[in-house]
């Protein structure tokens, strides 16, 4: 895929007066600032920042008559919570603070793609792949915490024990390409959906790409929806304790 | 279904046949691009195919029982993201071709 830098990154280069140079083996040897390269790691900390933001101010501002921005979190809040507990056995909510935090990182990423000058951070495999590592290392973990480290490993074999030498490595192979279907998804939908806009704006600039981006607000949506969700079902598959 | 097929893949030799009459490609032309192109159409027509069987399904399901339908619309969601994810795979194919 070619690289197209932000328009806030090839600003900043310009204000900052960074060194642009070739990196090799990336780009064509295109000559590009370190923000114009690594500019899917600025968007993403812009992202985190802007959540980080909405979240401290809610906080600071927290009152028994909800303000609009406080009503708008605790309905994020409540609509997480229906659905952990809807997926997860028992004690559920204890599990709320880390998918809430993944949910707003997404979700804000994806919605950088609408602001003008920015890209969003999922756009680019590197971001989501990190994300589906962090939720593949908590339900893994808070799966060993819960059944116990050989209980949790021995249920990939399955019941029956002559078959376990074909049913372990399937198991675990499923495991793992769970990384890939999860960070895949989100990255197809988001860069697909920016490619598809810009194709749009280089066509006529004017009110043409408007459709595309109320698309992407709810492609945006969906995909935080269905990367949460997943979140959440590998985590019930983890934790729950077979009677 | 069999004349849309049949109609369908006398337009792709078409194609081809009219390629190959253009002056001398160095390439072969089903390397790079056009690969990716046609690979993604025939992944978009069957994952528009099976989006809609499982739209009707979920409509159906909503309208013979109104009060369930919350639990079928996430449901459904999380089905077309499933469906959905196969294009997805084809699209980030079609972008590490170049």
């Amino acid at each position: 895929m070619e690289h197209h830098a932000s328009l806030l990154a090839q600003w900043l280069t310009q204000v900052l007066h960074l060194s642009q140079h070739p990196w090799p083996g990336f780009a064509h040897g295109a000559a590009l600032s370190i923000l114009e390269r690594y500019d899917h790691l600025l968007n993403a900390a812009l992202a985190a920042l802007v959540a980080m933001l909405f979240t401290a101010l809610v906080r600071k501002n927290l009152s028994r008559i909800p303000g609009p921005l406080q009503q708008m979190f605790e309905g994020v809040v409540e609509w997480l919570k229906g659905m952990i507990n809807d997926n997860i056995a028992h004690h559920g909510e204890k599990h709320l603070p880390f998918i809430g935090t993944m949910a707003l990182f997404v979700f804000f990423n994806n919605l950088f793609g609408l602001l003008p000058g920015l890209s969003p951070g999922t756009s680019n495999w590197n971001i989501t792949l990190g994300a589906a590592l962090v939720v593949f290392g908590y339900y893994n973990f808070q799966g060993m915490k819960e059944q116990g480290v050989g209980k949790y490993w021995l249920h990939f074999a399955g019941p029956i024990w002559w078959l376990m030498p074909l049913m372990f490595p399937l198991e675990i192979l499923g495991l793992l390409s769970r990384i890939l279907s999860h960070s895949l998804r989100l990255f197809g939908n988001i860069a697909g959906e920016h490619v598809v806009a810009g194709i749009f704006f280089g066509l006529m600039p004017i009110l043409l790409p408007v459709p595309m981006m109320f698309l992407g607000l709810f492609f945006g949506l969906i995909q935080t929806f269905v990367f949460t969700m997943l979140a959440v079902i590998y985590l019930s598959g983890a934790v729950s304790h077979e009677h | 279904m069999k004349k849309f097929l049949t109609t369908a893949f006398l337009f792709t030799l078409a194609a081809v046949a009219f390629a190959q009459g253009a002056p001398a490609a160095t390439k072969s032309l089903f390397e790079g691009q056009f690969t990716a192109h046609i690979a993604l159409a025939i992944a978009a027509a069957g994952c528009g195919l099976a989006q809609g069987k499982a739209v009707v399904a979920a409509c159906e399901g909503v309208a013979r029982n109104p009060q369930a339908a919350g639990n079928i619309r996430t449901t459904m969601i999380i089905g077309l993201a499933l469906i959905e994810a196969l294009v997805i795979y084809v699209l980030v194919a079609a972008f590490a071709i170049k």
